[in-house]
């Protein structure tokens, strides 16, 4: 509705004393393509005129989308060049009041700036995730860059900070140091640790630190790992602290409780926990009514628990379960 | 696999029955929603329509003004979104089957729906795997609930259960005929009930028309249902009926539907499967068990069609 709001202070009624009110529409920011001359009042509406008319267009309906102004608006058009999804952004009204009060000349220079740090093919999901971004004044973003360059992140790291989390830029130099601090306290981590874990995993610094403390909580205490081996996976999979809690401990309680892994087996392939839990479990079922299911590597018959993870099912058959597809698609239709 | 030239020529042809392999603990509506998400994101994929062109008419009007043909910018996919969403999909479900069930599942996709409609009316038989186990009652009759009797079973035999199980189904026949709208001492009754099995006259009261135990290993045991009518709670209260009657408790751990009509597990389509290559091979494959089985969609008589 704000957006209707808008677009309705800008629309300038041409005075005319005819019943029928002639509309100018000016459209976003853009400048009219000449100014607008008042149409001589005539007493009749219908009269013809040599006068030319093209700079008076139509009235333009309420809309829902920027579909029905991307036609007319070079701004959007060159969004649209860049790849950016129009669609998406109409989803959030607030943002599209934002950016529409935008000129292209004006972002120019975001866009040359943000692409140093982000690749071209990059640039309109870049966009599309955060255009607030193009709001942001230029002297905040280079005094977050130069915060990064402060704190010996090498140029490469920065680039793949800025292009993994559009959102990054957003947040001022103190709570980024705040975060950054955070995580440093929390887990006990060096300098280039820090580094490391931002570089590797750039969206866990701006994320919702309540829902990585209840992360942690879930890590710890729940599912039992100690603290160094806590730091071990933070830097080696980040990504566990941005899973759902649930998930992640119905995952664990699946692999540890019922298959029997233990922590130091779990700690060496953490990445299992994020493949979906059904598929693990057909698997596991499947191995284990083969008789196959032996996960310990001492043992002959070895099937690493990776394999319940990773790759198609036709190379989980031919691979560990030595059999073939066919069977295990007949195994499937009857859980 | 049919290799379509285009998104339309795939969506066009997206009309008709489909057989899904429903899997437990995953309700009805998620694999509905979770096959829609597919088949847009497949059908996405597939080479577009081109971009319309838009006819501009520009100049000044007092002079003689140019046509021009430009692409429409309000035509591109990042401008009005992707082409094919959810709401172009329409899906149903014939019959209802529950969260903790599994098996067998009848969707109609866009027209399809229709069809699901007459499936449902004509009241298919589905069977059912009924696992259970004894030694254990729960509130709900089923693995999830709270236990409220524990019981000895070791007095349990197959003969026993066969036997149980029999008088069950001689009880549920006599329900049968009650179910069929006739008169029970008529002669239409009598012709009727010569023929074979009837279909009860409406959607209201479960009937079984078959059940034995397939497999017994104390204490589980598995049942094979045939019914019409019934939902997935009612197969549960069997399953505690017979601990009752046998004198023990037991409970039921799992109901896996693996017919509906001639619709069996081998025409199923896995989960990994839901894609629009393999829905719409199953789709083909459905159409042609229709085809077969003409009377499965409108049943001409009160006799029990498979």
């Amino acid at each position: 509705m704000a957006l209707l709001k808008y677009l309705s202070n800008i629309i300038r009624t041409v005075g005319t004393t005819n019943s029928v009110p002639r509309r100018y529409l000016c459209l976003l920011s853009e400048k009219p393509k000449s100014e607008i001359k008042f149409i001589s009042d005539n007493k009749h509406g219908l009269e013809s005129t040599s006068e030319d008319l093209s700079t008076v267009t139509p009235y333009y309906p309420q809309t829902y989308n920027l579909a029905a102004y991307v036609n007319n608006s070079e701004f959007l058009q060159n969004l649209v060049h860049l790849n950016v999804n129009l669609s998406k952004l109409e989803k959030k009204p607030n943002v599209v009041e934002k950016i529409l009060k935008l000129n292209f000349n004006d972002i120019k220079k975001h866009i040359l700036f943000i692409n140093d740090f982000v690749n071209e093919e990059k640039l309109g999901s870049y966009l599309t995730k955060n255009p607030l971004i193009l709001c942001e004044s230029l002297q905040d973003l280079e005094v977050r860059i130069h915060y990064l360059q402060s704190k010996h992140f090498s140029q490469h790291q920065i680039s793949r900070i800025i292009e993994h989390n559009p959102f990054w830029l957003m947040f001022s130099t103190q709570r980024i140091d705040k975060r950054l601090g955070y995580y440093q306290k929390k887990f006990d981590l060096s300098g280039d640790e820090v580094r490391y874990l931002a570089t590797k995993q750039p969206r866990l610094i701006t994320y919702n630190l309540h829902h990585v403390t209840t992360n942690t909580f879930v890590i710890k205490e729940e599912m039992g790992f100690e603290g160094s081996e806590i730091k071990k996976l933070l830097l080696d999979k980040p990504r566990l602290w941005m899973m759902n809690q649930k998930a992640l401990l119905e995952r664990f309680n699946f692999i540890h409780n019922t298959m029997k892994i233990p922590h130091s087996t779990l700690l060496l392939h953490p990445e299992v926990l994020f493949c979906r839990s059904f598929k693990m479990k057909q698997r596991y079922l499947f191995l284990q009514k083969l008789g196959r299911a032996q996960f310990d590597p001492k043992k002959e018959n070895y099937v690493p628990i990776t394999s319940l993870a990773e790759g198609t099912d036709v190379d989980f058959c031919k691979m560990y379960a030595k059999c073939n597809i066919s069977d295990f698609n007949v195994f499937l239709k009857t859980l | 696999m049919v290799n379509f030239r285009n998104a339309a020529a795939a969506y066009k042809s997206l009309n008709g029955l489909i057989c899904v392999y429903k899997p437990p603990c995953v309700p009805i509506k998620q694999v509905q929603h979770t096959i829609k998400t597919n088949l847009c994101r497949d059908l996405n994929e597939l080479p577009d329509r081109p971009r319309e062109q838009r006819v501009e008419i520009v100049g000044a009007t007092n002079e003689p003004m140019t046509v021009k043909l430009v692409p429409n910018y309000a035509d591109d996919p990042l401008v009005c979104g992707p082409r094919y969403i959810h709401e172009d999909i329409r899906c149903s479900w014939a019959t209802h089957l529950g969260l903790f069930s599994s098996g067998v599942l009848l969707l109609g996709i866009n027209e399809g729906t229709k069809l699901t409609y007459l499936i449902n009316t004509s009241r298919l038989t589905r069977a059912y795997k009924i696992q259970g186990q004894f030694g254990k009652a729960t509130d709900t009759y089923f693995w999830n609930g709270k236990t409220v009797e524990r019981a000895a079973y070791g007095h349990v035999t197959r003969e026993k259960i066969d036997a149980v199980v029999a008088h069950m189904q001689a009880a549920h026949q006599k329900a049968m005929y009650e179910l069929s709208g006739l008169h029970m001492e008529s002669q239409a009754t009598y012709e009727m009930a010569s023929e074979g099995l009837i279909r009860p006259a409406n959607s209201k009261l479960p009937v079984i028309y078959g059940i034995k135990c397939v497999h017994f290993e104390s204490p589980n045991f598995t049942l094979e249902v045939q019914a019409v009518n019934e939902y997935d709670k009612y197969l549960w209260t069997l399953v505690h009926d017979l601990g009752m009657q046998l004198r023990t408790s037991a409970h039921c751990t799992g109901v896996q539907c693996i017919r509906q009509g001639k619709f069996d597990l081998d025409v199923a389509l896995l989960r990994k499967h839901w894609q629009l290559e393999h829905i719409v091979d199953n789709m083909d494959r459905c159409r042609r068990i229709l085809e077969e089985h003409q009377n499965l969609m409108k049943p001409e008589s009160a006799r029990l069609s498979m």
